[in-house]
């Protein structure tokens, strides 16, 4: 049985501590609190293998006096563990130096409203337990009738449900709720020493957004038997197809490298070039806080700033860095709402899809390598440079001929960024990074001897 | 370590691409609590007798076992860039975990609100799954001391005042800033954590202990016309303030930094395709770590998901071949007295003489696979499930100088230091390489930036060639992340030599 859901009074907890930091000697004070409620179950061949369920909350405080800065979490909430955190925090701050971009943003008169932004699946209470588990074992069953899935790593199902609530003492006090569930399957193919791994997974705010038990484990099989009886290719370069998926961690590499933290520190190679062209004409680029029921929407960032949709990219021209109310003071720039904690964090950052179906570009292939799946790390924002473990798929003659695994890929996000010469009309935002599938002109594909 | 797997509980729901560093980490410190050991039963007003109903509430619906974790954590760091002392942090969690195990299922509910009303509900919630009916005796918990202390630690470094913490953190920053005129920018974080455990279970045990960690790491980026490059290096383990005297000094850490970055600005593109591989030593046990450990740690063999799963006693590397899992090395980060279970850790023989012969267990698939404990359950915190993890890793020295095996190659490929890597149950794995040197007539030539290794776990083991006499282990700031749960680790290895392997770079 589930208790009817109400809304934690965070704000009140988050206003408190705000009074008691400046009564301590703050000059400026910013108090967040987060109540999350998480439910997750794994099965596995049938049967649960964890079930767990919590209610946790968590405090984050910043402190500045005398354009000095001190920090503090806590999961603990009682007031007298905060009281002494913020005590501490104000004492501490003297140890750091001034710094005249510290300070917190200034209070905005414009207010974004929060029910249109649909973050809030009111029906995801009323799931049961029940229902939650057969979901996980159904899309696990269907994965497992197939006779080409020979093992499971098991499905899992969460749901989570979080308030935030933000005060600061310039005066900004706000709370939102959000949802989020999400089902995923891991799965296994082929013989005992040739397996290949594959899986899908599907996460949205509105759980009848989310993909079927069918829809998924369909996917899942189709993502991990087309893998099956790889080759190796020989080392060079071809046209390389990005799927959506991998679209998105490429947008994600772009992000840490418009991120103003990287870029005043220097830790970008798009260091200077705003408003320059980097990329084709091709190339749209948004981070949109706004979008409605999409995972990276939210009203405000973690500093009380209202998000807004920001152009990066359009027609390849580096149009904003993103950034928060810090990293905006480096660069002598607004905050365009993007602040995460410390950090400077994504909305739905976003490319724009073109008009070429997927297969259409598949069928522009001759040879080319379509990448499925990439490994390891090896992104450096400093130069660029990209060099990851990949499998895929080898096309030729526009026809997919044989997967393959064991390969690297090897390019340059500052060439990449030129060479996008065909972008797909398959844009979903499955994550807060989303693209089309895109065509690389040139990229260095590594695997056996000539 | 598999790119499709269930989502972590903390992150899932944003799903960043690897290798965008979005996740906020606080890295830490202590400083409120001055003695060594912090009794739960006083701090949080917890007395065993109401824990030990907690523990049977646990197991009112059925079950085999009931377990509670308890842990507070106190995290102090300090950053430093640009010339300043940007801020300072100071971290608190606490909570306790309460899982009920019946059969093969788990139950889990973790909370941070220590009132006795809300464990009791965590309790059921955990005990929800179980069927069946309550097991008669219960043993009373007693206490059961630890009589070891892998971490001894002198100058613990929540004793140590802000200022003196701050001065080791500029004597680093000074030393990367000043190192040469190309060095353009520095950042260095130190953090320290002490984290205060007890472990309770209807099996009658309870059994505490107290974990410092310390870490400080120096990024250092050096510019050169429009290039530029950033290097890195760090220190620390379970030590306090000792350690920056007489094993590593701040100076050591940032020179080391700095005269990276400084290499890599010479460096050149990484050659593509298969060729001899040198693995240097310390940094490469990376490779050890993915290609061996992670496809040793039980729970991937009991599901049969690992490609080791059915190859116990049998050959699986070369004879020079011999690994080993460590929890018990001397101020290690990767070290422990107790693991996240209770149970004390073993050195654990995984691989010997290219045979496998060890698995790393937890309480679970050491029940069901019938096996004996090794001490290798570890969890994040509180909010999660003890699964079975490395400690410190590493492959054991062979016969060979490192300079002979630099001889033995007239083309190929040398790695030096390493991002990370990865791994899948398959045993395909990726490492990333940050720096290298091209092998050219037996001699290490010319710098390398940026590579990809790539290979399959059995194959790469047959294809270690020679294993050299200089074992040694990579920064102590390693963290490893496996089912969304972040754990320190450390590994190690020799200098190796591998017949062939992929490298991945521009043709």
């Amino acid at each position: 049985m589930k208790a009817p859901y109400s809304t934690p009074r965070l704000c009140e907890t988050a206003e408190r501590m705000v009074q008691y930091g400046k009564k301590k000697g703050a000059d400026e004070i910013e108090v967040s609190v987060v109540d999350s409620k998480d439910y997750e179950v794994n099965t596995r061949h049938e049967d649960i293998e964890n079930l767990t369920q919590a209610n946790s909350r968590f405090a984050a405080v910043k402190v500045i006096k005398g354009q000095k800065t001190a920090h503090v979490t806590s999961s603990d909430l009682s007031s007298s563990t905060l009281q002494t955190l913020v005590k501490n925090a104000v004492q501490r701050a003297l140890f750091s130096q001034p710094d005249p971009c510290s300070g917190l943003p200034s209070l905005s008169r414009k207010k974004v409203n929060i029910s249109s932004l649909q973050l809030f699946d009111p029906s995801l209470a009323r799931l049961d337990s029940q229902k939650k588990i057969s979901l996980a074992l159904n899309t696990e069953k269907i994965a497992l009738s197939d006779p080409r899935i020979t093992n499971s790593h098991g499905a899992s199902f969460e749901t989570r449900e979080i308030t935030s609530a933000l005060a600061n003492s310039n005066g900004f006090s706000q709370q939102y709720s959000e949802t989020f569930s999400s089902l995923s399957l891991g799965l296994q193919a082929g013989e005992v020493d040739n397996k290949v791994e594959g899986g899908h997974s599907s996460t949205q705010r509105f759980f009848h957004n989310l993909e079927t038990p069918e829809e998924l484990a369909k996917k899942a099989v189709h993502k991990t038997v087309r893998q099956l009886n790889s080759y190796k290719i020989t080392t060079q370069n071809v046209p390389v197809v990005f799927e959506p998926r991998m679209t998105s961690w490429l947008l994600g590499f772009l992000f840490n490298c418009v991120s103003g933290i990287s870029v005043y520190r220097r830790a970008s190679f798009l260091l200077d070039k705003l408003n320059q062209k980097i990329g084709g004409d091709n190339l749209f680029v948004y981070d949109d806080g706004l979008l409605p029921g999409k995972l990276g929407t939210e009203p405000f960032d973690s500093e009380g700033v209202p998000t807004q949709k920001t152009p990066v990219l359009e027609k390849g021209i580096l149009k904003n860095y993103l950034t928060n109310t810090y990293a905006g003071k480096k660069l002598h720039l607004p905050s365009t709402g993007n602040a995460m904690g410390n950090h400077v964090g994504p909305h739905n950052f976003y490319l724009l899809p073109g008009k070429t179906p997927p297969h259409q570009i598949t069928a522009s292939l001759d040879p080319g390598f379509i990448l499925t799946r990439t490994m390891g790390h090896g992104l450096n924002p400093i130069t660029g440079d990209i060099s990851r473990g990949a499998q895929g798929l080898w096309v030729e003659k526009g026809e997919v001929v044989y997967p393959v695994s064991e390969v690297t890929i090897y390019g340059n996000l500052g060439e990449i960024l030129k060479d996008i010469d065909t972008i797909g009309n398959d844009l979903d935002f499955w994550n807060i990074f989303a693209g089309p599938s895109i065509k690389i002109k040139n990229l260095t594909v590594a695997g056996k001897e000539n | 370590m598999k790119t499709q797997q269930t989502p972590c509980r903390m992150t899932s729901f944003l799903l960043f691409p690897v290798g965008t560093s979005l996740k906020i980490c606080y890295i830490i410190f202590m400083e409120k609590i001055t003695t060594n050991t912090l009794n739960f039963e006083d701090h949080f007003q917890l007395p065993s007798s109401k824990l030990y109903g907690i523990l049977k509430k646990g197991l009112s619906k059925g079950g085999d076992f009931s377990e509670i974790f308890l842990e507070y954590r106190i995290n102090h760091s300090i950053n430093m860039e640009e010339n300043i002392i940007k801020d300072t942090g100071e971290s608190i969690a606490q909570g306790l975990g309460i899982r009920v195990i019946c059969g093969e299922k788990t139950g889990y509910g973790f909370t941070n609100d220590l009132s006795f009303k809300k464990i009791k509900d965590t309790a059921i919630t955990a005990g929800s799954l179980a069927a069946g009916s309550p097991p008669k005796n219960i043993p009373v918990p007693r206490s059961s001391p630890l009589n070891h202390n892998f971490y001894p630690v002198k100058r613990p470094l929540h004793n140590e005042s802000w200022k003196e913490k701050i001065a080791l953190v500029k004597r680093a920053y000074q030393k990367a800033r000043n190192f040469h005129p190309q060095i353009k920018k520095v950042k260095v974080t130190l953090g320290h954590m002490t984290q205060y455990i007890t472990v309770m279970n209807s099996e009658g045990l309870i059994r505490s202990e107290v974990r410092p960690l310390t870490s400080l790491r120096c990024v250092a980026i050096a510019e050169k016309n429009e290039k530029r490059q950033a290097g890195f290096s760090g220190g620390g383990g379970r030590v306090g303030r000792e350690y920056f005297q007489n094993q590593l000094t701040p100076e050591d850490i940032a020179g080391e930094a700095a005269q990276e970055a400084l290499l890599l600005l010479e460096g050149l593109n990484p050659p593509a395709g298969e060729m001899p591989v040198i693995l240097g030593p310390g940094h490469s046990g990376v490779l050890i770590h993915e290609a061996v450990g992670h496809l040793l740690e039980a729970d991937f063999n009991r599901k049969k998901t690992s490609i080791f799963w059915n190859k116990m006693d049998q050959k699986v590397g070369n004879e020079q071949v011999t690994i080993y899992d460590d929890p018990t090395l001397p101020h290690f980060r990767g070290s422990y007295n107790m693991d996240d279970e209770g149970t004390l850790p073993q050195k654990t023989l995984l691989i010997h003489q290219g045979k496998l012969t060890g698995w790393l267990q937890d309480k679970l698939s050491a029940r069901l696979m019938n096996q004996p404990l090794t001490g290798h359950g570890r969890r994040q915190d509180y909010t999660c499930i003890p699964i079975p993890r490395m400690s410190n890793t590493y492959l054991g020295p062979g016969n060979y100088s490192p300079e002979d095996i630099i001889k033995s190659v007239s083309k190929g490929f040398y790695a030096q230091k390493f991002q990370g890597g990865q791994v899948e149950d398959s045993g395909k794995f990726t490492f990333s390489v940050n720096s290298g040197y091209l092998i050219e007539n037996g001699r290490l030539t010319a710098p390398i930036k940026q590579a990809t290794l790539i290979g399959s776990n059995i194959d790469i083991l047959k294809k270690v060639e020679m294993v050299g006499n200089d074992l040694k282990f990579s920064y102590q700031t390693g963290t490893c992340g496996k089912e969304g749960q972040e754990i320190p680790v450390t590994d190690g290895c020799p200098t190796l030599k591998i017949a062939r392997m992929t490298v991945g770079g521009r043709k």
